[in-house]
């Protein structure tokens, strides 16, 4: 069934007992790989946020926004809507940030990008090289793309120990409170001839 | 490195409190409430590295208050360049003392790997879980830098010589049964920690790491033409308690340790990817000779159960004259964790138990202790499944099916055994040439000042 709203993945904070389980998984689900964290080939760069305070813990991330924000203040077109979210095409983002800034939840990163064992670089001016530049590894927007590419649905989602994150469809929860909602309402309203 | 630093430990700074840790231990011995920092408690850890394998709280790159990463690596003795990936729960690593042996050339280094490692090694390279990689692991460690390439499992074959001889000698005299095994450092620390009184029913066989080690300073330093002092002896263990071990003052011939430094697996696949060793990618070679020959009995001592039936195997040739490849005995699980047999050993019954997991062991030791124990011989391994679940092996991610790779690396342990040419210990070609060149026979003179120890004295080591 096609949805009218983005699904994004929602984090129970009583749940959450705070492993980084999903930041893990997260962070491999986006990088080459095998079983073990050994067989990772690029640093791990996660796509939620464990965030404590005080006692609560609950991993912060994208909410796949409507009328997204950062897709809205992108001055190189990098952040799009699909029917599969809000998605970062890595390729066209300069790294401006203007998106980290402008997002509600904190939802978007800086980070490192690897593709084929090695990190993405850029050049940058440096005056003390001969070519009056040198290549660093670049940074550029990283944030949830739900695992679009993942067979197993969001790497975090299947991670966590507790049950404290799932992948929700709004659309589908709405409706189905409205149903709720209406089967409570069946035992109640007007006595015959009352006007409400 | 430092002998002083906790083999395994808990980083404040990294621990988030979840707790997870605590419901792997099997000694209850993680420390702290939920939401804070825990820590270790050192009188009750037998350094298995559960917690290791169990925690998921790394240092993310994108977390404010993790703020001094280049100081943590440097407190855990890590290089400036070391980009893994830090957890909180973490052991005491022990690559650059090994790159310092294999640089120093001075000496000849031996190099010995516990049996469960060829099965769980290429899971860092890439591979599947249990992928067994037993040419290419021998490869990798010669060009790592290793001059000889020994195995463990080869003394895991003397080790039933021993052990086995051992039964025998206590079923006759009747004293110190039940007998328990001791080639699990966790099993045996917990022991030491928490049932001192009954230390007199551990085998005194030393661990076939430690028998390697004995061996290598001794007879592999005769073969070798060098004095015990000028061989570096590394093992590569799927193990973190193996270090501890290790590190023991009982595991020392005048002062020359048996073991000089003690590699995970997780560290052995580093260190290789550092040099651009890709073991997946080598062509097999051999272990060296005679060291590094093994049987398919030795090779299951990596799996939960296969202690005892290398033990069997041997023990019904030499009671019954009867050469067989498997022992014919069959385990029935009479609880979680516990299985038993009745066997008929030359005219006696003995009662065996094998017990896969620490956490199931203490209903059997209070009946030992209580004088009621009806059993004769009993197997522990400290991880459930055995070895192949040890703290040293590689760290599986949070989706990764833990226990379908455990049985994984225990089938192929299993495969690797019924392709052996020579499937117990006591038909193992070298381990008949060092009892007829050097050892005499098991029990001997030799063999007592070389493979067999006292466990119980405070052997120190953990802070």
């Amino acid at each position: 069934m096609p949805h009218r709203l983005n699904p994004f993945i929602l984090a129970t904070a009583s749940k959450c007992i705070g492993c980084r389980a999903c930041e893990l998984a997260c962070a491999a689900a986006h990088i080459e790989g095998g079983v073990s964290v050994g067989s990772l080939q690029a640093p791990l760069s996660p796509r939620l946020y464990l965030t404590c305070v005080g006692e609560m813990r609950v991993p912060v991330g994208c909410r796949h926004c409507e009328d997204a924000p950062c897709a809205a203040v992108c001055p190189n077109a990098a952040i799009y809507r699909t029917d599969r979210g809000v998605q970062v095409d890595e390729s066209r983002c300069v790294g401006c940030k203007t998106c980290i800034v402008t997002c509600p939840v904190g939802a978007m990163e800086m980070g490192q990008i690897w593709e084929n064992g090695k990190p993405v670089m850029r050049r940058v001016a440096n005056d003390n090289s001969p070519e009056g530049s040198e290549m660093e590894p670049a940074l550029l927007a990283s944030k949830c793309d739900l695992c679009k590419d993942r067979a197993g649905g969001p790497a975090c989602v299947e991670a966590c120990p507790e049950q404290a994150l799932a992948l929700i469809y709004p659309d589908a929860i709405k409706r189905r409170r409205n149903i709720q909602a209406a089967l409570a309402l069946k035992g109640t309203g007007a006595r015959a001839g009352e006007v409400l | 490195m430092s002998v002083s630093s906790p083999i395994v430990s808990i980083d404040p700074l990294l621990c988030t409190g979840c707790r997870r840790c605590a419901e792997v231990c099997p000694v209850d011995a993680i420390v702290g409430t939920l939401h804070q920092p825990q820590s270790i408690d050192t009188e009750r850890c037998v350094m298995c590295g559960q917690c290791v394998l169990r925690c998921s709280a790394f240092a993310s790159p994108f977390d404010e208050t993790i703020s001094d990463i280049p100081a943590i690596r440097k407190e855990r003795g890590l290089p400036e360049d070391d980009s893994s990936t830090l957890f909180a729960a973490h052991f005491r690593v022990d690559k650059g003392s090994v790159s310092s042996m294999l640089e120093d050339t001075d000496k000849i280094s031996m190099v010995q790997c516990a049996p469960a490692v060829r099965s769980s090694i290429a899971e860092e390279f890439g591979l599947a879980p249990g992928t067994l990689t037993p040419g290419q692991l021998a490869a990798a460690l010669r060009r790592l830098g290793f001059d000889l390439v020994y195995d463990t499992i080869f003394a895991a074959d003397v080790t039933i010589m021993e052990e086995a001889s051992e039964l025998l000698e206590r079923l006759e005299s009747g004293e110190n049964l039940p007998m328990f095994t001791s080639c699990c450092p966790g099993w045996v620390r917990y022991m030491e920690t928490a049932w001192d009184d009954q230390l007199s029913h551990l085998s005194s066989c030393k661990s076939p790491q430690q028998m390697a080690g004995a061996l290598f300073k001794s007879y592999g330093a005769e073969i070798a033409g060098k004095q015990p002092e000028q061989i570096a002896s590394v093992a590569v263990m799927p193990c973190t308690a193996k270090k501890f071990e290790a590190g023991r003052p009982e595991m020392q011939a005048d002062s020359v340790p048996d073991v000089d430094a003690v590699l995970t697996v997780t560290e052995l696949a580093d260190m290789l990817k550092r040099k651009g060793i890709q073991l997946t990618s080598l062509q097999e070679e051999e272990f060296d000779a005679p060291l590094g020959l093994y049987s398919g009995a030795g090779t299951i001592f990596g799996a939960s159960g296969g202690v005892m039936e290398a033990a069997l195997r041997t023990a019904i040739a030499v009671t019954t004259g009867k050469e067989v490849d498997e022992s014919g005995v069959t385990f029935t699980k009479t609880e979680e964790g516990i299985s038993r047999a009745t066997i008929n050993v030359a005219g006696k019954t003995v009662r065996a138990v094998i017990v896969s997991g620490l956490a199931h062991a203490a209903k059997l030791l209070e009946d030992v202790r209580a004088g009621k124990a009806d059993f004769d011989f009993m197997e522990v391994m400290c991880c459930t499944g055995g070895c192949v679940a040890g703290g040293g092996q590689p760290k599986l991610l949070p989706h990764v099916d833990l226990q379908d790779a455990i049985q994984r690396r225990r089938e192929s342990l299993h495969v690797h055994d019924k392709a052996l040419p020579v499937r117990a210990s006591h038909r193992n070609p070298s381990v008949t040439a060092l009892y007829e060149n050097y050892l005499e026979k098991p029990l001997g003179h030799r063999s007592h000042t070389l493979l067999h120890t006292t466990y119980g004295e405070a052997a120190g080591g953990h802070e």
